[in-house]
């Protein structure tokens, strides 16, 4: 076991005197990788602050709860009651047939008389507005709702929340559609980089073979230098994203006067700027492997 | 320890470079393989090394049939010999001590045993004290004496050279020729390609080659040893 740690970390040295020894490529190919990543993670970022900014916008979508014809005033009491020690209800507003008859009659412009219709066939109701998106929360609530007795029908009216949902999400496809893309972008870019590495140790390489190193020995080193690339890259990602964040909120507060308000942007989580790190790296571990392990492999000696 | 038997290598192009070869060597023997260019000397020590595989025959090495060996099991295989090559094949980017380290990092030695290791090595050869120093900065003689300690640092039980004085004058010649006299003596096979037989003062075994066919297969004992 510690040999083959010491393997290891002799195959990272031997990666570490390789990007030192060229740092300035090294740099470009941070910067490259970085800028790539840049792009989608800036748009994971502009999603996550329209979320967090629909979920703080006031909610006024609300639950339509229709009554039985013939309910007595009691149970109508009695719903009331039990609405009102609903936590996730913000307000309700009752609203009896006759009121609504009224309402209709008078915006449509009606008369029972000309209509025919000689009964109320509107009944009383309910419209209740919610404090919370949580669909699951909502959809307890309705269960709820129809096992009281006196209740017919429960509407919900969601249709601009959902239509916000399906932006976000159609956003989110874009973007891991996007990411996807530059992701095998960067596997050839950095496959590309360590196939030439290769062949600038093609001696070294060679020399190995013959002395009884295996592939994966020999490979080690390059698989290495890749993680180290995403490292950077991922780091550099970051960085430009914070300094994006900044840049735009400064002058989002400068223009605080003239839009009569401000957009903040926040930063992402911690385990967000890890996330695009350890992206980085895979992407960075994957395109080494196989690149070095198709030019390793063109360098077979025995025939 | 070594056994040839009705041996083939044909290169594309139906060039044989080896027919019909059938010969042994034992444990702790000194043997020259001769013959002029294009004899087949190079192809025999590749096929010995498994850097060849027969197109038939078999090589018998401790009990494994090396024509039958799987790609995976070769490295492992190729520990058991030390190599020099004619053009040495050092790496220049690396001082003379990473350069004799090599085998052993590759065979997972650990650092303190490396150091010991390479250091004793490079005494061997006489390079001790150029351990910090690139092998551009070595002599031809110096360059091929380091390669020999790359080859026995990771003490093998078999040294294989192919043309090793070839490029060096007859002074810097008998010195590496020395240095394979003594590994001979405390119990190494040397195995050396060579155009001309060197004056050797002890006992050894003459494999000759022409045309890619064994023409003899000789053991002299110099009336000096």
């Amino acid at each position: 076991m510690f040999h083959y740690f010491l393997n290891h970390f002799q195959a990272l040295n031997r990666a570490l005197v390789r990007i030192f020894s060229n740092f300035s490529s090294s740099l470009i190919m941070f910067v490259v990788i970085g800028v790539t990543l840049f792009l989608p993670s800036s748009g994971l970022l502009i999603v996550e602050n329209i979320s967090q900014v629909s979920n703080n916008i006031e909610y006024d979508a609300e639950l339509s709860l229709f009554l039985e014809k013939g309910i007595k005033q009691d149970q109508i009491d009695f719903i009331q009651s039990a609405l009102n020690k609903t936590s996730i209800i913000k307000k309700t507003h009752y609203e009896s047939k006759l009121t609504a008859w009224d309402k209709l009659q008078t915006k449509l412009n009606l008369n029972p008389l000309n209509t025919g219709i000689s009964k109320n066939p509107l009944p009383d109701a309910f419209f209740i507005s919610l404090n919370t998106f949580n669909e699951k929360e909502i959809n307890a609530l309705i269960d709820n709702l129809k096992t009281i007795d006196g209740v017919e029908n429960i509407f919900f009216d969601a249709g601009w929340v959902k239509k916000l949902r399906s932006i976000l999400y159609l956003l989110k496809i874009g973007l891991a559609l996007l990411g996807s893309i530059l992701i095998i972008i960067l596997i050839v870019v950095i496959g590309n980089t360590i196939r030439l590495q290769t062949l600038t140790h093609k001696d070294e390489i060679e020399v190995s073979k013959l002395i009884g190193a295996t592939n994966s020995f020999i490979q080690r080193p390059f698989i290495y230098t890749g993680l180290i690339y995403g490292l950077g890259g991922g780091l550099i990602t970051i960085l430009s994203l914070q300094a994006a964040i900044e840049i735009f909120n400064k002058a989002s507060i400068n223009l605080e006067a003239m839009l009569g308000g401000t957009f903040i942007l926040k930063s992402l989580i911690w385990q967000q700027n890890l996330s695009v790190i350890i992206v980085a790296m895979l992407i960075g571990c994957f395109a080494s492997f196989f690149a070095a392990q198709q030019s390793i492999r063109k360098f077979e000696i025995f025939k | 320890m070594i056994t040839f038997d009705k041996v083939f290598k044909r290169y594309p192009g139906n060039m044989d470079a080896l027919q019909n070869i059938a010969l042994e060597i034992l444990p702790a023997e000194l043997v020259f393989v001769t013959g002029p260019s294009g004899a087949g000397k190079s192809t025999l020590l590749k096929l010995i090394s498994s850097l060849e595989k027969p197109t038939s025959g078999t090589i018998i090495f401790e009990n494994m049939n090396l024509s039958q060996l799987q790609a995976r099991d070769i490295p492992y295989l190729r520990r058991k010999f030390g190599m020099i090559f004619q053009d040495n094949k050092l790496l220049y980017d690396r001082n003379c001590f990473e350069n004799v380290s090599l085998p052993l990092a590759i065979n997972d030695i650990d650092g303190i045993d490396i150091n010991r290791r390479v250091r004793a090595a490079l005494d061997k050869v006489g390079l001790l004290n150029k351990e910090k120093i690139m092998p551009i900065s070595l002599s031809g003689g110096e360059q091929q004496r380091l390669a020999i300690a790359r080859a026995i640092v990771s003490r093998p039980s078999i040294l294989i050279a192919d043309e090793p004085t070839g490029n060096l004058d007859k002074e810097y010649a008998d010195e590496i020729m020395n240095i394979f006299y003594s590994f001979q003596q405390v119990g190494v096979t040397v195995i050396i390609s060579t155009h001309e037989l060197p004056i050797t003062p002890i006992k050894h075994k003459k494999i000759c080659l022409i045309g890619g066919k064994l023409k003899d297969q000789v053991s002299h004992v110099p009336l000096l040893s």
